[in-house]
Parts: structure tokens; sequence; C-alpha cells
């Protein structure tokens, strides 16, 4: 076999170069353990040739001496992290139905909710106004979190989000001008979603880029990602003026009501609103995971991803879709609350490494926990009532997110060990 | 020639970028089984026509066919199931691990009620193997040497396990060491695992020791092409890059050497 005579060399000069390279000779003695345990691995190889099942069985591939391979140890990590954001999140959620101007306990109000015994004031207090406000806001910051995951991978920008690229401003367009129209209440949050899915549209098109050279202008090459941000800067820039020229040009009581939207807020959700929001979530969050494999190869470049098999244009255009109804939806519940879709995504990949389908469901949970510990300490915590919780989400998002980005400097964690 | 399989046949091809058209008119068959070298001068449409082969670019005429199926009728799994391509100086995910990255390269095998199997993980062991890159499987490729990276994404491509890989400048930017390995293992990749490879280099010594057959390209159309000992005379370099030279035999191998002609400054006394 030809290849063996090459084998050898390999692994001598990568040996070599990882040691060449490691400044503290802590990565060189890492490549000779792993070289030591591929030249083992060597040795035993008709074994691999003749039975590529026992291959392909080390799919948690656990090598000698009990370490893990890398992709086996950032699952691990990743299932790790998820149960205890799940834990903290029941935490949060029970918190939410049992804190309020007359507390229960959590027995009481877990009673009132599922089973409807007790006090009549109580499984009304739970049922009616708590439960779907706690439910709105895991939903929406679920939502807004992948939004954002989504949004940054695509437009292969870290500041990417639904709040730069003008979604969040078509949906709240939208919403103050069903205030200003004078439309019902419960119309608030269908113009939003209205309005935050033609924003997009908008955006889309003038994102996408038309061969104008010939006599029939055709698509190049769908959305290439440097233009999507930048002409989602200037709808978002042209929406923000519209909605502060409503505002501006209201009668006091409606403007009052419209910029309480605008700043976002969890007030007087209900649980048709919860409902529907959860639902139409639950589809989009199946269809992320699903376009998730297309997402990483399109994440090697359009040349490569090309190569494998998808194409890159299309893709985008479907991860985006997918992103702005997340988007649209979260916002027509709870307003355009800023920074969840933009913080959540850069925490995680801090926590949780270089973004999988595991590090997807726990942006869900990540940006589920931040809105809704926001809105607890909005409405419990400080001393003001009525603090919209756009503006705590921000105020302890930004310390997390800036502890973490000065942590960047350091040693990654997750490669020097 | 053109019997064996996987030759690539491009017909009356016209591939360019707005009003500008880089690759005019072209017909080529790339022989099957076999390693193909295209050399050119920089900006000669050598890239362009790498990517429109593997249907990267749309071209505004002509036709692309592998053994006479055309690749734009074919769907762009069935196309990544055929033909792999490693592009020009291609970037990784921050942080992606060597073994991440080298299971990207079963996409086109995957399906979407089983994400991976037992072929796929013995696809990947066989990359890594081949390219020496299985000690490197659990380091971050960002922190990996150029050629070691230059190795990695090649275990992507023969992930792929496609019969046909193209090479875009895969020798660019390494040391001579790491670009002979990287050619070594080409030319092993052509003999012992039946690879058709077409690849674009700059060194015309080692495009003419490494292919069984060369396309020189001159302004997006081939000025000569075959044997590399057939195609290679002082007068097609000097009239495709305007050197002067003098062709020798490569001592080592006696493929064709091309020696630019030194001014007098410089000439042996």
């Amino acid at each position: 076999m030809t290849e063996t005579s090459r084998e050898p060399r390999g692994s001598d000069s990568a040996t070599a170069e990882s040691n060449s390279r490691s400044p503290s000779g802590r990565d060189g003695l890492r490549a000779d353990a792993t070289a030591g345990e591929r030249s083992r691995s060597a040795t035993g190889r008709e074994q691999l040739d003749t039975e590529p099942a026992a291959a392909s069985g080390n799919r948690h591939r656990v090598v000698s001496g009990g370490r893990l391979g890398a992709i086996a140890r950032q699952r691990r990590r990743a299932a790790l992290l998820a149960l205890a954001g799940a834990a903290l999140l029941a935490a949060a959620m029970l918190t939410g139905i049992c804190l309020g101007e007359n507390t229960l306990s959590p027995g009481r109000a877990l009673n009132a909710l599922f089973l409807g015994t007790g006090d009549r004031a109580d499984v009304l207090l739970v049922g009616r106004f708590r439960t779907p406000r706690v439910l709105s806001a895991v939903i929406a910051g679920a939502g807004l979190a992948v939004a954002g995951a989504v949004l940054q991978r695509v437009a292969r920008n870290p500041l990417a989000s639904p709040d730069v690229v003008g979604i969040t401003g078509g949906a709240s367009l939208g919403a103050t001008a069903a205030v200003a129209l004078g439309l019902a209440a419960p119309l608030t949050p269908l113009a939003a979603l209205g309005g935050g899915l033609c924003a997009a549209t908008i955006l889309g098109l003038l994102a996408l880029q038309i061969d104008g050279s010939r006599a029939a202008p055709r698509l190049k090459g769908g959305i290439s990602p440097i233009r999507l941000v930048l002409v989602g800067l200037a709808v978002q820039a042209g929406l923000t003026a519209a909605v502060n020229l409503f505002i501006v040009r209201f009668p006091a009581e409606l403007a009052s009501s419209a910029l309480h939207w605008t700043t976002g807020s969890l007030y007087g959700r209900n649980w048709n609103e919860a409902i529907v929001g959860a639902s139409a979530t639950a589809v989009a969050l199946i269809a992320v995971f699903a376009l998730h494999r297309r997402a990483a190869v399109l994440d090697l470049g359009d040349d490569a991803a090309g190569a494998l098999g998808v194409q890159p244009g299309l893709a985008r255009l479907q991860l985006l879709a997918v992103a702005v109804v997340l988007a649209s939806l979260a916002v027509a519940l709870t307003g355009p609350v800023g920074f969840v879709a933009l913080a959540v995504p850069h925490l995680v990949r801090r926590l949780a490494g270089p973004p999988t389908a595991g590090t997807l469901a726990l942006n869900a949970l990540a940006g589920a926990l931040l809105l809704l510990t926001a809105d607890l300490v909005a409405q419990h915590a400080l001393p003001f009532d009525g603090l919209p919780v756009g503006v705590v989400t921000a105020t302890l998002g930004a310390p997390c997110l800036l502890a973490l980005l000065a942590r960047q400097n350091r040693p990654d964690p997750r490669t020097a060990r | 020639m053109t019997n064996a399989p996987n030759a690539i046949t491009a017909e009356n091809l016209r591939i360019g970028y707005g009003r500008n058209t880089i690759v005019a008119d072209l017909d080529l068959t790339l022989p099957g089984g076999q390693v193909t070298a295209i050399v050119g001068p920089n900006a000669c449409g050598k890239s362009t026509l790498l990517r429109g082969l593997a249907r990267l670019i749309a071209p505004e005429t002509g036709t692309v066919a592998i053994d006479g199926d055309d690749v734009h009728r074919m769907s762009a799994r069935a196309l990544a199931r055929r033909l792999g391509l490693l592009p020009q100086q291609p970037v990784a995910p921050e942080g992606i691990s060597v073994e991440a990255l080298v299971r990207l390269g079963r996409y086109p095998h995957q399906r979407a009620l089983r994400p991976w199997s037992a072929a796929d993980s013995a696809a990947v062991e066989t990359a890594l193997e081949r390219t020496g890159t299985t000690a490197l499987r659990d380091l971050p490729v960002d922190h990996l040497s150029g050629g070691q990276r230059q190795r990695a994404w090649i275990a992507l491509a023969l992930a792929q396990d496609t019969p046909l890989l193209l090479l875009d400048e895969p020798t660019t930017f390494l040391d001579l060491r790491h670009q002979i390995d990287v050619l070594d293992l080409v030319s092993e990749l052509n003999a012992t695992a039946d690879r058709t490879v077409v690849m674009v280099l700059h060194d015309l010594g080692q495009a003419a020791r490494y292919a069984d057959h060369l396309v020189v390209m001159r302004d997006g159309a081939p000025a000569a092409f075959g044997a590399p000992a057939d195609v290679l005379t002082s007068e097609l370099v000097e009239d495709v890059f305007g050197v002067p030279c003098r062709v020798v035999a490569d001592p080592e191998t006696g493929t064709p050497l091309v020696v630019p002609r030194a001014s007098a400054r410089h000439r042996r006394p």
C-alpha cells in the first residue's frame, strides 16, 4: 500500500509542527499524545478497514485514557448547559406565576394553574394574567435569540440582529400605525407582525443582487451578506424616523401608548396571543433546526458550500425568512425588546463554542431565560412601576456581554485544556 | 483517452461577471482518471473556469458535462456526489475543529432523517488518515499552520468521496515542503484511490511533473493542451507568459522544466 509508506511522515510532521507552534509546549504534548494514539490505531488498521461499522461506533469518540474528542466534549458541554438552563428557566417560570401584589406559594399557584382548585381569585390571577405573560416572555425570548443567532450567521456579521436590520423597526411602525388609526388593542400585535414581515420583504428585495447589465435582469446569487447588513441599517433608520414622526404628531395620550409599545412590554398578554405565538414560533423553530446542516455548510463560504451541494443564495434566503418570522412573532408579542437577539448568541457562543444544533437549542433557552428574568426584575425588583422590559434586558445583558468579551483576549478555555 | 470515466467536457462555454467576459467560447475535454493541471498568467480565467466546471457560476452560454451528463441538469446534491472542489484560500468558521470541518464533507450524502451513518464515519476516518490529520482532529482549524490547514480542507474534499476532485491553487502560500506534500497526496489519490484530479497551479515545473494532462490558459481560452512534454515549449511560454526562457529536462523526472532567461547582469560569466 503506497498509503502506508506516506503515513509515518504525515504524523511526524504533524507532531513537529504542533511542537514548534506551541508556546507553552502544552499543545505539543497533546499532539504527541494524540499522535501516539494514532500510531496505535495504525497497527489496528486492518480492523478499521475491514469493519467500517466499528469505526462508525465512535460517534461520541472516547479515545484511550477516557479523554473525549472535541466534538463529543462540545456536545457534553452543551448538554450540561442545556440542563442547567432548563432548570433555571423552570424556576423562573414558577417564580413568574407566584410573584405579584398577591404573592402565592408555589403549591397554591400550581394547583390553581393545573387543577383549577383553590381560591377563585388565585385561579383568575394565575390562569388569566400571570401564565400568559410568562409564556409570552419565554416564546418571545426564545424566538428573538434564535432569530439573532441565525441572522448573525447568515450575515456573517456579529452585529446583525433584528433590531439592526429593520425587522423590529417595521413591527414598531405597524403597531404605531395601528394605534394611530384607532384599531382595537388586540389588533396591535397583528399589525406589528405585518409590519415586521413587510419590512423584511422590502429588505429582501433591496438586498437581492440583480444583475442589471443584461437586457433581461436576473438573480445573481441571492442575497449577499454585506448588502444585507447595509440595506438593513438604511431600512431600520427610515422606519425609526417614521415611528418618531407618528409619535410626535399624535395626541398626547395616544403617543404615550404607542411609545410604551415601542420600548417593549409584556403587559396585558392574553392566552390567545400566547397560544398563537407559541404554535407559530414552534413551527419556525423546527424549520431552523431542519435548516441547521445547510447553515453549517454555508459557514464554509459560498464556493465551498456550492461544491457541497448547497445553493448559497437560496439557503441564505430560507434562513433569513425563518429568522424574520421568528423575530416578527416575538416583536408582535412583546414589542421590540432590544438586546436579546444581539447579546444571547454571543453569550452562548462564549459558553458553548461554535454553532451546532445543540447551541441553537441553547440560544432558545438562554433567550427565554433572559427575557423572562428581565420581566420579573422589571415587575418586582425595581422601586418604580411600568419600566419597559427592554430597558432591563439591556441593563442585564450588556454587562454579561462585556464581561465575556473581556475574557476573549485570554486563551480560550475550550481549546487550552 | 476520453473513454475513462469522469471526463469533463466543456462546449462553447462562455462565463463572465456582468459585462466582463472572463472565459470566452471555450471547448475543452479534461480526460478522466488523470491528473490535469491548469496553468496560465494571473487573471487569465483559470479559477473562473474551475468554478464554471463545478457549476459555481452559471455560464452565459455553453454546457459542461461529466461523462456526457449535463451538470446543469443535475440536482445540486447529485453533482456534489460526483464532483468536489477545494476553493482558493478557504476560510474555516471560527473555532471549528478539524474533525467537525471534515464531517461537513458528508453533507451531500446525508439524508434528512438519517443525518449520520456508518459510511459517513468511515469516510471521515479515511479522509483524516489519508491526509495525515488524524492527530489534529480535535484542534481548532484556526490554530493550525498553513500546511496543516490545507490538509484539513483536502480531507473535507476527500470525505465528500467524489470521483472527481477540483483544486484551486492548492499549493499557494505553502512552503516548498508543504507544496510537495500536497502534490504527492494528489498524485497518490489519483494512483491508489482512482480520483480524477483537476488543479490550478502556478509553478510550471510542478505542473509538468505532477500532471498527466496540461492546459495552458491565456485570456480566457486554452492556448495549448496535451501531455506536458508536448505542450511546454519555450515558444509557448514566451508567447503566453511573455517570459523568454529555456525548457530543459527536469533532472529528476525528465519532464519539462522552465528556466527563464537571465538578464545580462545575472548571467553566468
